[in-house]
């Protein structure tokens, strides 16, 4: 893997008018603009992050009318020294519309607007706080700001790229996913919320449904299971997340800005690099299958472990051999082991760091080993009289195993000598030892003497014991893979994904906890991040910014539970800021640190310093109550200002001269859609769904986060990035956004459901009725006018438009064609629709006829030739067709496949097998209604490679059917969109139902 | 494609080391007009050679001493151990294996070249090959990741989304950078083409080019519910309300921006169909690149490239079929053709309508193979070739490369880069070079630093460029 130094800094500009480009950056960035190479403070402990916050009142103002809350004067104060007054108060309807979306992700009723404005006219700070509660209770809240969380934690349902032996999914991301959403529902404490994600384990019972939380850590992606790299995403999430630091920057070298040097990075690496995951069911489960599933494999990881070691403790000799040409070994090769008979590179390392622990300690059984390792050439070309003097010296100076030095008694003439030695020791030791404990069971003969008793019990306690090199620990495969050979990490690996897919289809509640590991030396410094250039030992520690001069190790274990109450200690000058700086920011679009996960020295000054400093201190006093926090900020009247355009002293409104207005999310967009349409599904938690399932009406927020197959839309959306820690998403506008609410089939449903529940009104009605729906408001005049003209003229051109091509007549299923009557045995309509797709199930492929999947131009036939695929025309009446098409199959590979044109009275019209190749199949003939035209496809020989495409077109007059014209889902949601529908999906897309002012 | 990013995006690309961002853009984000797209063009740091990439990507792994790089020693040893150092590979192999195939020369510039690529070789002249390339492991995944991405395991922007980073795309109304493999995808899927920490508009669009229909194409393309005149009229009341909307909310440009977003995506619908359509292109054209699958996902790159597309990736197929560990001389015989005819006609095409000198091919896997014929557990030989990151050729051609050079050299048997070593950042800073860059200024704030695609390294390999 090598070393992956940071970059230095580069020049920001262009060279050539460096000048010119900085005062225009300077002029439209404000806080923006990133400070050209900031000059390190003399004294980087002054920053003013790394202060603890600062107990200041709130200053003085001369509007004492405007402010409501203490925040009020933070912000008025700054205004008032600026010149600009505040912008005035915001309508009811706006400023409903902006808490309900900014704390529910959902838009208000217009019944809501309405009784909201009647409690605002009768007592506004009292009506304010109840409606502001009424959001704040409602299990919605969690939803929306549980997924800001998400984002910070990269959080994704799938591990990225896994091996095919792998579950791509993993068990617990739902359960860590409803576990967030249930901790700000509930309004954990945030010092709680954070410990329990790093360290539940040692902090609730085993079986309790906190550990999900641990899901924060582990929910990252695998990177094949390279621990560097494992363990740095871990670091990175935790710091950047809650203390705003970019400690992984520290991983190669000091931190080129932020007083983190690389020390520090390697002591929270031990950290991570001394717990193994661990993975749990957090309910009971009787499952009969589940149960059976665990048992099979943990029978197996035992049986293999057994074996494992018993290979590791017979090739003693071969392991301390390896020690000498160690070159041979480089860290992390990706190496395959392929036979059990292979040198595990791994565990040639794990001898390596057992020899050099145990190097200068005197070590009864290693001693002799580390002794004449030290033999080099310079003291003479006779190794063996050179080692015999060694060992005379070491065996008079200290005590050493007499079965050792029996094995040294023969001389030995070189170091892979010695290596033989050990290896024929251990091998004897442990063979006599279980002929004891045989003889001990038969109780029949004498009792060997005391003192080779305890040489022999001496030298197997090394052999079994879990620390040591020959033993491979028992642990998750995850934990423990690069032990085992290739074929048995399959095996098992298989084996656990049995047991993950049966968890996951149950939907059982699950854990990946971490759990501390024993014995676990103190980390190395790796140099330049490599970790074949380890460097010196440091303690498992906090970072020395934040710790201050009396910094002590961690003493307990791998010290993550320490590291825990490090990060939510009262005195850390970092956790609650970058917090209420988080919450800020969800609220005004802004935080008062524009970089809410970079506090360092190149960060831009926070807008309102004290202001920060006060939330902070209130949100620590308020016992780290978020609920608590959002009332403050929602009551004071910086919140509740109109948006209005930014005044010329205020352009970025990083003064908040006025509530800036903002783009909603996809989710808030989506979301918001089907509520509009009376369509959201308020189920709670559970299993992921696909977002594109033209049945998902659930909240987005429970839509399946893919990270390898991210779908299109979201990515098109801004969604944050689930490989990465995303504090603030990207804002793009791009035309495919466009296309999803234009072309797409969810605005056109959301879209068809408005119509229909507004169907028996008048037409003016129908207007103001959706724009209540939609806009919490009545239409205007020219709105009403404007929806009455369009309406009109498109029912005009419909009535023009020519006659649509009947979908009715296409249905789609598997059968199997009977070669005795030469006629389709049975047809069984495919069960589901994926939006493109017809297929047996929602996974694919799945159900009964596996790979049988119809598209509108093609497909793929089931698994055997009695599932073979069938698109079906039904005749709407009496007529003479023709019917042509290509059947085409395009792979090369595998052996093609089988296309057959079928009349329901004809029996076979005509049939093909095609392979790398095409074939027409064409037929004219008569058919009476009902009568049915099958287009079947099977397998050509054997399953593989048997996608083929065909499109068939039927034409009788001046009538035509095309099948992929033809081609539908279940609510046939290709028929083109009424002129009412055409009128709320334009609803649907305007600027006004995508923003909130 | 016009992506408009918001001011803080945009004022993070802008003042993140992409110092050619033209001062009119900064001047319309200052004014409060809509706010300048991701995707509209910008210069780079200097006069680029080449102004858009199309990359063939042989994934699995091709053999560049069936291929590129003949090894006339490997028949003198052939059935015998490769005598020197031993490197170990991922699985185990044996003896000497020499390639079944001739190796010709070909051109004023004598450029040898297997029977394989016959038909490429024609452009010989035009072809420069680096035969000293190497990885860091021999496993598919690391190296892809290292090879498109720069890094073999962290999640790294792309090299096609660094270029849109740099460059943004001639055409609005396409996505500007697309990769193509015909059947599913490659292994390690999108994260092959993904713009990690830039911008989610900077990834590469997946396109399956098995399918003919442009909407199976391009996602959501198509309106199956409604036709153009019914969208024309939605569009038409859809800016009437959004103007009355805007009316009070002053200029704020992301209201502009979204409200124009919807007539490029109107737009796009026709541009995308024609870009996708090979329908329009004549005979003669489409019998030259062949009507199979890599010839259509070949004319297809063409048709898109010169669109104005930035950045074109075409893979062989789904999984890795240049994976040759059995067999090699059958398989790499189907896979070659597959490709060599219609590369060959690319390259005439892209040369007959003047848009060779600027585009820049490139031409490779993920890394190659051993001279050594790979074993099977029980020691027998499998006829193929086993993973080898020690040492691989590549090929570049057109935009600014000096064509008919060969560039480093393995050592006797093909097993080692030896001469001019060439790693993938090297091969990276040379190709960012060509479109414009220095690859040490191509740069993006992230997480507390400045990543680059080289990383810390890389060098700019001047023998390469004409």
């Amino acid at each position: 893997m090598g070393t992956r130094p940071h970059l230095d800094r580069p020049a920001s500009t262009d060279r050539s008018r460096p000048a010119l480009l900085l005062c225009l950056l300077v002029m439209l960035t404000m806080v923006w603009a990133v400070p050209l190479r900031a000059a390190p403070p003399a004294d980087a402990s002054r920053h003013w992050a790394f202060q603890p916050p600062r107990p200041v009142a709130p200053p003085a103002v001369s509007n004492v009318a405007w402010p409501q809350t203490p925040i009020d004067r933070f912000i008025l104060a700054r205004l008032e020294s600026a010149g600009i007054p505040p912008a005035p108060p915001a309508d009811p309807r706006t400023l409903l519309r902006r808490l309900s979306f900014d704390l529910t992700g959902l838009p208000p009723t217009a019944a809501d607007v309405d009784a909201f404005a009647s409690d605002l006219a009768i007592d506004r700070p009292a009506a304010l706080a109840r409606w502001i509660d009424r959001l704040l209770v409602s299990p919605q809240y969690g939803e929306r700001w549980g997924r800001h969380w998400l984002d910070v934690a990269r959080y994704s349902d799938t591990k990225g790229y896994v091996y095919g032996r792998e579950e791509r999914r993993f068990v617990h991301a739902a359960s860590y996913r409803d576990w967030v959403i249930q901790a700000f529902n509930r309004d954990l404490p945030y010092d709680r919320f954070l410990e329990l994600q790093i360290a539940a384990d040692q902090l609730v019972p085993p079986s309790s449904p906190d550990l999900a939380a641990m899901g924060f850590i582990t929910l990252g992606r695998r990177f094949l299971g390279v621990t560097h790299d494992i363990i740095d995403d871990r670091i990175d999430v935790v710091t950047r997340t809650t203390l705003a630091l970019t400690v992984t920057c520290a991983r190669c070298h000091d931190h080129k800005y932020d007083p983190i040097p690389t020390d520090d990075y390697y002591s929270l690496y031990g950290v991570f690099h001394g717990s193994d995951d661990r993975q749990l069911i957090l309910a009971p489960t009787a499952d009969p299958e589940a149960v059976e599933r665990q048992k099979k494999f943990t029978a197996k990881h035992a049986e293999r472990l057994t074996e494992a070691n018993a290979r590791l403790r017979a090739r003693i000799a071969d392991y301390l051999a390896a020690q000498l040409e160690l070159n041979q070994y480089p860290e992390e090769g990706f190496e395959q082991i392929l036979t059990p008979d292979d040198i595990i590179p791994h565990s040639v390392r794990r001898w390596r760091d057992y020899l050099r622990q145990t190097r200068g300690t005197p070590h009864p059984i290693f001693a002799p080993w580390h002794r004449l390792s030290e033999i080099t050439p310079a003291d003479g070309p006779d190794f063996a009289t050179r080692a015999q003097a060694v060992l005379d010296t070491l065996f008079a100076a200290q005590p050493i195993n007499p079965r050792v030095v029996e094995a040294f008694k023969r001389p030995v003439t070189r170091m892979r000598d010695v290596a033989t030695r050990y290896g024929e020791l251990f091998r004897d030791a442990e063979a006599e030892f279980s002929r004891r404990i045989r003889r001990e069971e038969a109780d029949s003969s004498p009792r060997p003497s005391p003192s080779d008793e305890a040489a022999l019990a001496e030298l197997h306690t090394f052999l079994h014991s879990p620390d040591s090199p020959t033993t491979v620990r028992d642990s998750a495969i995850v934990n423990i893979e690069y032990y085992l050979p290739t074929s048995v990490t399959e095996e098992l690996g298989k084996l656990q994904a049995d047991v993950d897919r049966r968890w996951i289809d149950l939907g059982l509640p699950a854990a990946l906890v971490l759990s501390d590991r024993s014995g676990e030396p103190n980390p190395r410094v790796f140099r330049r991040g490599s970790p074949s250039q380890p460097g010196p030992e440091v303690p498992r520690q906090f970072l020395g910014i934040l710790a201050g001069a009396d910094r002590r190790p961690f003493q307990h274990g791998s010290g993550r539970l320490e590291l825990a109450r490090a990060i939510t200690a009262p005195s850390n000058p970092l956790t609650a800021r970058v917090l209420v700086n988080r919450v800020w920011q969800h609220h005004f679009g802004v935080g008062l640190v524009g970089t809410p996960s970079d506090f360092g020295l190149r960060a831009p000054a926070p807008s309102h310093p004290e202001l920060l400093d006060w939330l902070a201190l209130r949100f620590m006093e308020d016992g780290w109550s978020l609920k608590s926090l959002h009332r403050m900020i929602l009551l004071s009247a910086v919140y509740q200002t109109a948006h209005r355009t930014p005044p010329a002293g205020d352009p970025e409104q990083r003064l908040l001269s006025a509530f800036p207005g903002r783009r909603l999310e996809f989710e808030q967009i989506r979301d918001g859609m089907l509520a509009a349409s009376g369509e959201l599904n308020p189920e709670l938690g559970g299993k992921p769904a696909e977002l594109l399932d033209a049945s998902n009406r659930r909240r987005t927020v429970y839509a399946l986060v893919d990270r390898q197959f991210l779908p299109g839309v979201l990515r098109t959306f801004d969604f944050a990035n689930p490989d990465l820690h995303v504090a603030v998403r990207h804002e793009t506008t791009v035309p495919q956004q466009g296309l999803f609410f234009l072309n797409g089939p969810f605005a056109a449903q959301r879209a068809r459901e408005l119509a229909r529940k507004t169907a028996g009104l008048t037409p003016a009605d129908r207007v103001r009725s959706l724009h209540q729906r939609l806009f919490q408001r009545p239409p205007t005049t020219i709105e009403l006018e404007a929806g009455l003209r369009f309406v009109e003229a498109a029912d005009r051109a419909a009535s023009n438009l020519e006659r649509k091509p009947d979908t009715t007549v296409w249905s789609h299923g598997s059968g199997e064609y009977d070669e005795a009557t030469r006629r389709l045995r049975s047809f069984k309509a495919l069960p589901h629709f994926t939006g493109t797709a017809w297929q047996g199930a929602a996974a694919f492929p799945g159900g009964e006829t596996g790979w049988a999947q119809l598209t509108a131009e093609g497909g793929h036939p089931g698994n055997t030739r009695a599932q073979g695929c069938v698109r079906r025309w039904t005749a709407p009446r009496d007529l003479t067709v023709s019917i042509s098409g290509t059947l085409v199959h395009e792979p090369s590979e595998g052996d093609g496949v089988r296309g057959f044109l079928l009349a329901s009275r004809e029996g076979v019209l005509q049939s093909a097998t095609v392979h790398h190749g095409k074939a027409e199949l064409a037929a004219t003939l008569r058919v009476q209604a009902g009568d049915t035209i099958d287009f079947l496809v099977d397998i050509g020989g054997s399953l593989g490679y048997d996608q083929f495409l065909w499109n068939p077109v039927i034409v009788a007059g001046s009538d035509r059917w095309e099948a992929r014209t033809g081609f539908s889902g279940p609510g046939a949601v290709q028929t083109p969109l009424a002129a009412w529908e055409q009128y709320a999906q334009v609803l649907l897309l305007t600027n006004e139902f995508a923003f909130v002012d | 494609m016009s992506p408009i990013l918001t001011r803080r995006d945009f004022l993070r690309l802008s003042g993140m080391g992409l110092g050619a961002v033209s001062l009119a853009a900064l001047e319309q984000a200052r004014a409060g007009a809509p706010a300048p797209s991701a995707m509209m063009p910008r210069a780079p740091h200097f006069a680029p050679r080449a102004k858009r990439v199309i990359h063939f990507f042989l994934n699995g792994g091709p053999s560049h001493v069936d291929t590129f790089d003949p090894k006339p020693a490997l028949a003198k040893y052939a059935g015998k151990p490769i005598p020197g150092e031993y490197l170990r590979t991922e699985r185990k192999t044996g003896a000497a294996f020499p390639s079944p195939f001739q190796f010709k020369r070909y051109g004023q510039s004598g450029l040898e070249i297997s029977e394989l690529f016959a038909r490429t070789a024609a452009h010989a002249d035009d072809i420069a090959v680096i035969r000293s390339m190497y990885a860091q492991v021999p496993n598919h995944e690391p190296s892809l990741m290292l090879m498109n991405c720069g890094d073999s395991v962290q999640v790294r922007p792309s090299f096609g989304a660094w270029t849109l980073y740099g460059l943004g795309s001639e055409n609005q109304n396409l996505p500007g950078f697309v990769s193509m493999c015909p059947g599913g995808m490659p292994i390690k899927d999108s994260e092959n083409w993904q713009s990690a920490f830039l911008p989610g508009v900077f990834q590469g669009t997946f396109v399956d080019p098995q399918h003919r229909e442009v909407d199976k194409l391009i996602e959501n393309i198509r309106s199956p519910h409604a036709d153009a005149a019914t969208q024309r009229r939605q569009l038409e009341l859809l800016r009437e309300l959004n103007g009355a909307h805007q009316q009070q909310h002053g200029n704020d440009p992301r209201l502009e921006a979204r409200i124009e977003s919807f007539e490029l995506a109107f737009r796009m619908q026709l541009e995308a169909s024609d870009a996708f359509d090979l329908g329009r292109e004549p005979t003669h054209v489409r019998a030259a690149y062949g009507d199979t699958v890599h010839g259509r996902q070949t004319l297809i790159a063409r048709r898109l490239l010169e669109r104005g597309v930035r950045f074109v990736q075409l893979w062989h197929g789904a999984g890795q079929p240049w994976d040759h560990h059995e067999n090699i001389e059958g398989n790499i015989r189907t896979h070659s053709a597959d490709i060599d005819g219609p590369i060959a006609a690319l390259i005439t095409d892209l040369k007959q309508r003047g848009l060779f000198e600027d585009t820049l091919i490139l031409w490779g896997g993920e890394f190659g193979r051993t001279p050594s014929v790979e074993l099977s557990d029980g020691g027998k030989s499998k006829l193929g070739r086993d993973h080898n990151h020690y040492g691989f050729s590549v090929w570049v051609a057109g935009g600014g490369v000096k064509g008919g050079t060969v560039y480093g050299a393995t050592d006797e048997f093909g097993f080692r880069a030896v001469e001019n070593r060439t790693s993938v950042h090297d091969l990276h800073a040379t190709l960012l070079h060509l479109l414009g860059f220095d690859h040490e200024r191509l740069t993006y704030r992230h997480a507390g630093r400045d990543f680059r695609l080289t990383d810390v390294s890389g060098e700019v390999i001047r023998q390469l460029i004409g």
